[in-house]
């Protein structure tokens, strides 16, 4: 229940972030009993490298403060959504933050926007979207594949974030969000194998008064096909982008320097004389040896309000009228 | 109720984001208001009453050649769906590279363009008087006419801003209106800073048109119990992109502008004139939502009403007096002090989006953070940051520090010509981190 708004001290059923090391991040429930892989009920501990740590002992913790284990310590914060993306359980591919901050800011969500998410996946997209959103707004996420939908409603719920979310189990390939869903959303987003089927379903969910579309796509012949759907149906501003972030290893370093001078001299027995050697300090920044090259293309689109689509799809006609 | 954008007609006093072609513009409606678009100054009345969204034709005004006049369209002639190409050549061997391919002059263009702004008309003069065009393959024909349909393009819309479209124009028109921030650096600094709709959050921002006030403000939404407060250098801060957002009086009031030196002092200086009410009694977020429930004027009166009498109680010697001219003076005080009361209960989140070096802004601003809440600091340089993240190691209380930057590049998809777009730009860097609780 630890998700919705700030809190200050970890609630028994709280999910909370251990953090460790920069690379070492978990998340953890404060409970004092968890389910075995028997079926049993045995006492919640959590192994870390710096030694075991009983989940029951967090409750009642400041969100921030540090934890002292057998081997070392670790700190305890409140889970975020860029938190929750980066130590969430996997259940498919995921979104991370650089795209998911892009979504946001180009779907134009703000407090009170509803909007629409498929498929929902692991959740990673689905807590920031919420936070977006709440506390008028509404997430209306979907997901084909049952047991995953299922999952994603329990965590939702564990996380007190129900209010603010609908998960439905449903195929929108096929028929589109459903009839609720009617002129009632201001944003969609589509994270699909085949977006181009999905797309002239969102025109019948979208406002009269117009909204955003995104949809993410690893392969650039998805994108393809998504735009020309995309200028069919009379979208505006259709634009392709991705985003790669850099983490930096802040670092100092000394570079040895090397004394050539005295090579011009003939030798006069000084050089023998042990010297103290001279260093160059820096202080530099050092990218990963390897990091993310590509995650997806995010393709955003407007939909004009209903008075100026047709106009809007004459000037696209023009375009695909090149095209073909 | 849960839609913040409840008129779709344009109105007197509406700031709008005009587009024409791949251009926008920020421009607030007057009556017999001007716009100055490139050559092109044109009036704007006839959109008053129309719907945003809308398309306009722009119109030779009947004897003047650089006034235009809009007229609403239902439908568009644009070149490239109208012309018909006959012949294109299959590749460039036989084009020669010199400017004599044109036979139309400069002048022959402006007297087209003065006659009526037709880019149909104009681009296809440009096609008949070009020795050229016909060698031209079928591609580099249709990009032949894009690039000069949009010299001429007669047609714009009128939008509605929004941070995405505020953000965009600013940033092609000048990344240092923004301090650098381009559009993914802004999303991830609106992430990574948490921003919930009922926290209270400080920002210290020395310029980016507004925006960054605006986009925080926007996340924390209308009808909510966030705050912001917004620290600024100078005596007024930049608020562009804040106005144009056109927020509601109760959203935009929960916006407290307050100079960084002046609400610094009023803190350590002055700390019976703001701590006057009881904790228990009353949040800083409930002062913010409770004056702005009551409207304009009559709040002002109320909130310096108070004031005035909790400082008597403090300082019954020091009684000030309250007269008219003074008015405009007690107001950044008032501020001042409501920025303090939030203060002392401290913040959820801190923003620092600096020209400066950050280690001197950051050491003094951390103390208004909450234990467990982050923050973020943006800088176009990536040295500062450096140092930075060297003096919040040497703190014991800051954990997770970052520092990152972006690679973004934007595509041009077309069958069978789909590639990174030719131009891109660099982002600035975001240092984030976590403060812990002791």
């Amino acid at each position: 229940m630890s998700f919705d708004g700030y809190k200050n001290v970890i609630k028994e059923g709280d999910t909370v972030i251990l953090y460790l090391t920069i690379t070492q991040v978990y998340c953890i429930k404060a409970e004092p009993k968890t389910v075995n892989k028997k079926g049993n009920f045995i006492e919640n501990v959590f192994q870390t490298p710096y030694g075991a740590l009983k989940c029951a002992d967090l409750i009642g913790k400041h969100y921030g403060s540090k934890i002292t284990l057998s081997k070392g310590w670790g700190y305890v914060l409140q889970p975020t959504p860029e938190l929750w993306t980066i130590t969430l359980p996997h259940r498919t591919q995921i979104i991370y933050t650089p795209d998911i901050s892009m979504i946001i800011l180009q779907l134009e969500l703000c407090p009170g926007s509803i909007v629409i998410e498929s498929g929902t996946g692991s959740g990673s997209l689905s807590h920031a979207l919420i936070r977006a959103v709440k506390p008028h707004g509404h997430l209306y996420t979907f997901d084909f594949h049952e047991i995953r939908a299922e999952t994603a409603r329990d965590e939702f719920e564990d996380h007190g974030l129900t209010s603010y979310v609908t998960v439905n189990n449903k195929d929108v390939c096929e028929s589109g969000f459903g009839d609720d869903l009617n002129n009632k959303a201001d944003a969609v987003f589509l994270d699909l194998p085949h977006p181009w089927l999905v797309i002239p379903h969102t025109i019948k969910s979208i406002k009269d008064t117009g909204g955003r579309l995104c949809s993410f796509s690893p392969c650039i012949e998805q994108v393809q096909k998504s735009c020309l759907m995309l200028l069919k149906l009379g979208f505006q501003e259709i634009q392709t982008v991705e985003v790669l972030q850099t983490q930096y290893a802040v670092q100092q370093r000394s570079l040895p320097l090397l004394n050539l001078e005295f090579l011009k001299n003939e030798k006069d027995g000084s050089e023998c004389e042990k010297k103290e050697r001279e260093t160059f300090k820096t202080i530099t920044s050092i990218p990963p040896a390897s990091l993310p090259g590509h995650t997806g293309y995010l393709t955003f689109a407007t939909l004009p309000p209903i008075w100026a689509r047709n106009l809007q799809i004459s000037l696209n006609q023009n375009d695909i009228n090149n095209v073909e | 109720m849960e839609n913040k954008k409840p008129d779709t007609t344009i109105n007197v006093g509406d700031y709008l984001v005009v587009q024409r072609q791949g251009y926008t513009k920020l421009h607030k409606l007057k009556n017999h208001g001007n716009l100055i678009l490139g050559s092109f100054t044109v009036e704007m009345d006839n959109i008053i009453g129309e719907k945003y969204f809308d398309t306009f034709q722009m119109k030779n005004m009947p004897g003047s050649r650089r006034f235009y006049i809009l007229e609403k369209v239902d439908e568009v002639n644009t070149a490239t769906g109208s012309l018909n190409i006959e012949q294109s050549g299959a590749d460039n061997r036989n084009i020669p590279n010199n400017a004599e391919s044109q036979g139309l002059t400069k002048e022959d263009i402006d007297k087209l363009k003065g006659e009526e702004l037709s880019s149909n008309n104009i681009v296809e003069q440009l096609i008949n008087n070009s020795k050229t065009f016909s060698m031209k393959t079928e591609y580099s024909q249709e990009k032949y006419i894009k690039k000069k349909e949009k010299k001429y393009f007669e047609y714009i819309q009128i939008r509605r801003p929004s941070i995405r479209l505020l953000s965009q124009m600013f940033y092609r028109q000048d990344p240092t209106k923004t301090m650098g921030i381009r559009i993914d650096d802004l999303s991830q600094i609106l992430t990574y800073a948490n921003i919930h709709p009922e926290g209270n959050h400080l920002l210290y921002d020395s310029g980016t048109s507004g925006l960054m006030p605006a986009a925080i403000m926007n996340a924390i939404g209308s009808n909510t119990t966030g705050s912001l407060i917004h620290m600024h250098p100078g005596n007024e801060c930049q608020k562009n992109a804040f106005v144009a957002m056109q927020f509601p009086q109760e959203q935009s009031d929960r916006c407290v502008n307050v100079n960084l030196y002046s609400v610094l002092r009023c803190f350590y200086q002055s700390k019976e004139t703001f701590s006057f009410k009881n904790d228990s009694l009353e949040k800083p977020s409930d002062i913010a939502t409770k004056t702005s429930e009551t409207e304009g004027s009559e709040s002002e009166n109320r909130v310096m009403e108070t004031s005035a009498v909790s400082e008597d109680t403090a300082e019954p010697s020091a009684k000030k007096p309250r007269i008219e001219e003074n008015s405009q003076k007690r107001q950044w005080q008032l501020d001042n002090e409501k920025a303090c009361r939030i203060l002392k209960n401290k913040v959820d989140c801190l923003i620092i989006t600096a020209k400066e070096h950050p280690v001197n802004i950051v050491k003094e601003l951390l103390q208004f953070l909450s234990g467990g809440r982050s923050f973020v600091v943006f800088s176009l340089l990536k040295e500062p940051l450096q140092d930075l993240y060297f003096y919040l190691k040497s703190r014991v209380d800051i954990i997770y520090i970052r520092l990152s930057t972006n690679f973004m590049r934007n595509y041009q998809v077309l069958p069978d010509r789909t590639h990174p777009e030719v131009n891109m730009n660099t982002g600035g860097y975001i240092l984030t981190g976590f403060k812990l609780a002791y």
